[in-house]
This record gives structure tokens, sequence and C-alpha cells, in this order.
């Protein structure tokens, strides 16, 4: 049945009791992190105000859970407590953990219940999301807002170091050749560094997996939670590249460099190339007094960065209605005309396909081309880091990353460290899985 | 009109002194400046007067009014009121009973229990969310303000410096008042609690202080809006993992939850002083 003709035969049964719609509503909660600047909590509510103006028969409640982390934890928490959330915006890359934890439900027979299949269901969305969506055979989570790391340029210091502004840095070679003639120097002093990645925790992970891929690496096994590709040359070379531009080139600054500090510095002109999330896109277009340009992170192998974001799941614990009304509220926000609107307020892609057939998405591409650059390079984007104790096989390898810029170790002893410390925090799982051998 | 005092010279080693604290009062002010210059500053995002502790010429109100719209401040200021005040009052009860009854009280097994007791300091907060939450549940008190104080209604640390301070008074006092006929209570409330005020004082402000700022618990257990604290209405619109950062609506906000702690602890500091000079514990 079509989730609409769901919801009025479920009005009418409503009405043909005679019963008030209030005391019918089923009550939901959905648990939301806020993970870009702005007005999105209260933006959040007002979808609300909106899923249950046009849906009477259920009461859903959005309920601000802090940053990604601390969504995860007390999504976790509230599963062990008893009280699930019928819904969770969850960073994309946890959900390997809660389908692993038998913590969520698989999404194959609500979409089957639909009369779709998982492969029509899952068409709908960019094929660059369905590694984080769906594995291990079944659909355990909805996209619902995307974003991939773009390089950002000032476009002005690019005529002013006689750069072209329209051609910007395609490979690394060019891109560490900009970086050398964008930095400025006072002295000993750098007044303008020709590039700044984010290397704040989480970031860096991301920042570190873009480049890695972008040389041909893959970073995870993508089919198995308990590998990862850490003291493999594309990563060796990936993370001599940054130590070069650090310490060698000096073109980037040495040390730990947050990723609020980055967009300050792009902001002020302290920073020519700068590598962030598509999410950062619309603050930087309202914001940004110079002129500026967005592009692909250039490539040394090929063109590939990983997804960011975060998508819908359902944890398991729920009765039948709740689960009926969570998978209409979590289908209503991944429509197209939703993920469309949450799209243009947010700056993050809207998973939905379809989004971008709506004329008020075309209206606003036409306008603002950086947005579409973002969009285009979905097309080379790959699923996003996700093993067996996520959060903790991503610090192993940002430690060790953080001792390389500011210094301290060299990348190849930097990258063993990682590797072996991932290794044991993995070894749990793989002994129960990969390692789990007939007796 | 003025006594003829004696001419000192300056003590050269007072004035290091004096030099030295201004130094370290600066120091410490420093961000305090900085938040109420920068709420005040234009967004321009310029990045070098974004760090400048010299106000603007044309300061905004613009922070101030994107604050104070983006979260319903007269409830977060209510609940956390309400949260803080709530703790405290459990709390000076429960540690002055328990830290009396470790101070006074001969009973088997008392060290044990003691350092039992102590043992909980040890602990991280963060170990405990889920057992916690797992009772409140139980308890029916999901997404309430009972739920955000009830993990704090007994403090290990009260209850250790109630005890120590209770152990600095002299035994006198109380064996005069029993000569008089009072009842344990009696003692404890009228002899003890007084003679013991700094200590309770003390421990007040840091109990206010913590639970004011107090963010992980209150996020893990509250879910409605309108039963949030402060910490997380201002945590709701000036966190972003990724993008840069409105540092102006920061300050004003982040001003606006610190301001009553502030002017609060300004006026019970004095309180606090006298109290030490006036009760009697020489």
């Amino acid at each position: 049945m079509h989730p609409l003709s769901k919801v009025a035969a479920a009005t009418a049964f409503a009405l043909s009791l005679g019963l008030g719609s209030a005391e019918a509503a089923t009550e939901i909660e959905m648990f939301f992190p806020v993970p870009v600047e702005g007005k999105l909590a209260k933006e959040m509510q007002a979808l609300m105000e909106r899923f249950n103006a046009s849906h009477p028969d259920i009461r859903a409640k959005a309920v601000y859970t802090g940053s990604y982390d601390e969504t995860n934890l007390k999504t976790h928490a509230a599963i062990k407590a008893g009280r699930p959330p019928a819904a969770v915006i969850m960073s994309a890359n946890f959900v390997l953990e809660y389908q692993i934890g038998d913590e969520i439900e698989a999404l194959d027979p609500l979409i089957e219940a639909d009369g779709k299949t998982p492969d029509a269901f899952m068409g709908q969305f960019w094929p660059a999301l369905h590694g984080n969506a769906r594995f291990a055979g079944k659909v355990w989570a909805v996209p619902f807002h995307n974003s991939t790391p773009l390089l950002y340029y000032n476009t002005d210091h690019f005529k002013e170091a006689g750069l072209d502004p329209s051609k910007p840095p395609e490979t690394w070679v060019e891109w560490s050749d900009a970086a050398k003639k964008l930095t400025r120097r006072d002295g000993d002093k750098t007044t303008r560094w020709g590039l700044m990645l984010p290397s704040n925790y989480d970031y860096l992970g991301w920042t570190m997996t873009a480049l890695d891929m972008s040389n041909g690496g893959q970073y995870y096994n993508t089919e198995y939670g308990g590998e990862v590709y850490y003291d493999q040359p594309s990563m060796r070379g990936a993370l001599t590249f940054v130590d070069n531009l650090v310490h060698r080139d000096k073109v980037m600054p040495e040390g730990t460099t947050d990723g609020k500090v980055v967009s300050t510095a792009f902001f002020a002109g302290e920073a020519s190339m700068v590598v962030l999330s598509t999410g950062s896109l619309s603050f930087i277009r309202e914001n940004m007094k110079q002129g500026y340009a967005v592009a692909f992170v250039p490539a040394n192998i090929r063109n590939a960065v990983a997804i960011g974001g975060a998508s819908l799941m359902m944890p398991k614990g729920l009765t039948e209605e709740q689960k009926k009304a969570s998978w209409i509220l979590i289908n209503w926000l991944t429509s197209p005309e939703v993920s469309g609107h949450w799209s243009r307020f947010t700056g993050y892609f809207a998973p939905n396909r379809a989004a971008y057939d709506l004329p008020e998405m075309k209206t606003f591409l036409a306008e603002n081309p950086d947005a579409k650059v973002g969009v285009d390079q979905l097309a080379y984007a790959r699923s996003w880091f996700a093993t067996y104790s996520t959060v903790a096989v991503r610090k192993a390898l940002e430690d060790e990353v953080q001792a390389v810029l500011s210094g301290k170790k060299k990348p190849l002893e930097a990258l063993k460290a990682a590797q072996a410390k991932a290794e044991e925090i993995m070894s749990p799982y793989v002994a129960a899985t990969a390692m789990n051998l007939p007796k | 009109m003025a006594a003829p005092r004696t001419a000192r010279r300056p003590d050269p080693l007072l004035l290091l002194g004096i030099v030295f604290l201004a130094a370290v009062a600066l120091v410490w002010s420093t961000p305090l400046a900085w938040m109420i210059v920068a709420s005040f500053r234009p967004q321009s995002f310029g990045g070098l007067d974004m760090a400048s502790l010299t106000p603007n010429f044309t300061p905004t109100l613009a922070n101030w009014r994107e604050a104070l719209d983006s979260a319903d401040f007269a409830r977060l200021y209510l609940n956390t009121a309400i949260v803080c005040l709530g703790i405290l009052t459990v709390q000076l009860v429960t540690i002055t009973l328990a830290g009396w009854a470790f101070a006074r009280l001969e009973f088997r097994g008392r060290a044990v229990l003691f350092y039992a007791f102590l043992l909980q300091l040890m602990l991280v907060p963060p170990i405990l969310i889920v057992p916690n939450l797992v009772t409140i549940t139980r308890l029916g008190l999901y997404d309430t303000l009972t739920a955000v104080m009830a993990p704090y209604f007994a403090s290990a640390f009260g209850v250790f410096l109630m005890r120590q301070t209770f152990r600095t008074i002299p035994r006198d006092y109380e064996e005069a008042a029993i000569m008089e006929g009072a009842a344990w209570w009696q003692v404890v409330a009228r002899v003890l609690v007084p003679l013991a005020r700094p200590g309770l004082v003390a421990f007040s402000i840091v109990s206010v202080v913590a639970h004011w700022n107090e963010f992980l618990w209150p996020l893990m257990v509250i879910s409605s809006t309108e039963n949030q604290t402060l910490t997380i209405g201002l945590a709701s619109f000036t966190q972003g993992a990724e993008s840069a950062s409105q540092w102006g609506v920061i300050a004003a906000g982040t001003f606006l939850v610190a301001a009553p702690l502030m002017t609060a602890f300004a006026l019970f500091q004095r309180q606090f002083v006298n109290s030490f000079l006036f009760s009697g514990v020489k």
C-alpha cells in the first residue's frame, strides 16, 4: 500500500470510531543532531509542525540531541534503557555498529509492504550513498542529508598570484604548486597560508579518507567491518603529501587546525585554499566578502572522496503502530520536496535524486552554481568509513596523523602504529567473525 | 583629620605580589572581556578583528537579537534554576546528615562505608549514563526535571567535605547542648550547622556552578524542548561540527548563560568571605 493511502485508511478508521484524531494519534520521537550552523534546530521543529499538520494520526516530536557523537551516545543509552526513539538521524557511518549490535530494524519488510523492491527503493538515492545504508544484504538506513568534502578557493588571491581562477587545481602537482604561489611570508612569519585542511577529531578522519581515496586507496574494507588499510601505499602517499606541505614546503600550518579555524581563516583571507564540507556552503556563500569558488578535491590517481552526513534509522523495540508512524515520517523527510527544501536551507545536498528535478531546485542551482559542484562530485563519491567501533578505529589514525602534523613522527612509523592500534581495537570483532573458524 | 600614620615604605614584596595578581586577573578576565566585546561586534568574519579585544566603533545588537530569538531563554533560565536549587536543597540535607554520621556516630564498618563512599569520586560520570538512564526510565521519570536532578541528590564530595568540617568543630559545643537536654537533631540543626556554615556555603557554590554548566546528563535524559536547560538551549543554536562559527552569536548566547551565575557569584562572594570571618570557628 502507498504510504498516503495508509494514512488515509488510518484517518478514516479513526474518524469511523468517532474519536478525536488527537486521542488516536501515535506519538513518536525522533532524535536529531545539529551538525551545521544556523537556526537548524528551529527549522527542524518547523518541519515537524508541518508533518504533524498533514498527518493528524501521528504526533511526531523532534528531540535535539547535540552533536553526531552525543546523538550516538544518547541513542545507545535510550535503547538500553528501553526508551528507543522511533527514528534517529544518525551519522551515516555509525549505522553499521547498530546493525552489528542488532539494535536497529531492517527496513526491507516495510519497503516491501509499500509494494516496492529494495532495489527500487534505494534507486531513489544517489548511488554513492548506498554503501552506508544498504549492507549485509539488507537496507538499514535511509539517507537524509549528505555531504562531500570540497575545495574552496579565494578567487581574488588566485588572480593576485597569477593563477587562473576559472582553472582550479585538478591534480596534486597543480595543487601544491598553487599552494606555494598563494602562500605569503613576512620574514619567518607566514601571513597567508596557501592551503588549510581541518584536522580536529572526526574532520581529520574524513579529510584523510578523501586524500587516501584520491590516491587510489579504499581506506577500509567496504564489505567487512574488521579491516582497515592504514599502512598501505595509498595512505602512505597521502600522509607524506600532507607532511611535505606542512614541513617541507611550509604552505600549510603545523599542528592541529580545527575546522572552525579553517573557515574563519578562509573568511579572513588568511588561507587561500581550504577543504571543507559541502555542509559549509550556505554559510560561506552568505558570509564570504571576497570572491570564492568551489572545486572537486584534486586527484593524484583518481577523483574520489567519501560521503558524509546522516541517515535515518529505526531502532528495535517499537510497537507496530510506532513502526508504521516512524516509517511514514522517514519517507516524508526523505521525499524529494522536503529533501530539496532541507538541502537549500542547510547546504547539504539532497540524497533523493528526484529533488533536483523540482522547479525550486532548478532555480536555486541556476542562481547558485557553486551548489552544483558538490552534486557533480557525487559521481566520484564513495562510502564513508564504517567499521566495528568506528570512532575508536578512526581515532587511532587521527592521533597518529596529528603527531605527523605537529612534527613528532614521520608518516611511515605513524601509519604502522595507527594500523596496529586499529587492529587491536577491532580484534574482538575479528575473532568473532573472520577468525571464527571450524574447529 | 587623618590620624598621623606611621609613614611606611611600600613593601617591595607586597608590590610584586599586587603586580603578579593583577597580571593573573588580566589573564583570567580576557575571555570574559572578549566575549562581551565580540557579542557587540557586527558579523564580519574579518578574522583579524574577530580576535581583537578593542570594541568596534559601530557596536551592534544583532547578535543579541539572534541569540534571544534562537531559544526560549525565560524557560531555559527557569528550568536551570529549578534544577540547580532543587539539587542543592536536597544535597544540603543529605550531606549534612551523612557527614554528621561519618564524623560523630560510632558504628560498625564506618571506615569501610566511608571509603566506599569516597570511591564514587573516582568514577567518571559518563560511565554511569546507561545505568542511571535505566533506573530513571524504570521510575517513570524520563524527560522530567526530576530526572536531571535525581542522580545528584547524594554527593560523595559534599559528604566528605561536611565530615571534615564537622570534625574541626570542638565537641565541647555539642556536649554543652546535650547537657542542656538537646536531642541529636537539635544538636545538628542548632549547633553544628551554624558552625559549619562556611563548608556549606563553599559546597553550595561548587554544586550550583557544576550543575548550571552541566551538559551531557541533561542532554541524555531530556527530550522535550520545554524541559531543556540553558547549556542545551545554547548548544542547539551554537554548535556546528561541519561549518564555521558565528562567533558573535556564540558570545552573546554564552554571556546570557553565564550572566546570572556571575552576578550571583559577585553577590555571594561577600557572604562567602563573611561567613569565614564570623563563623566563630577559630
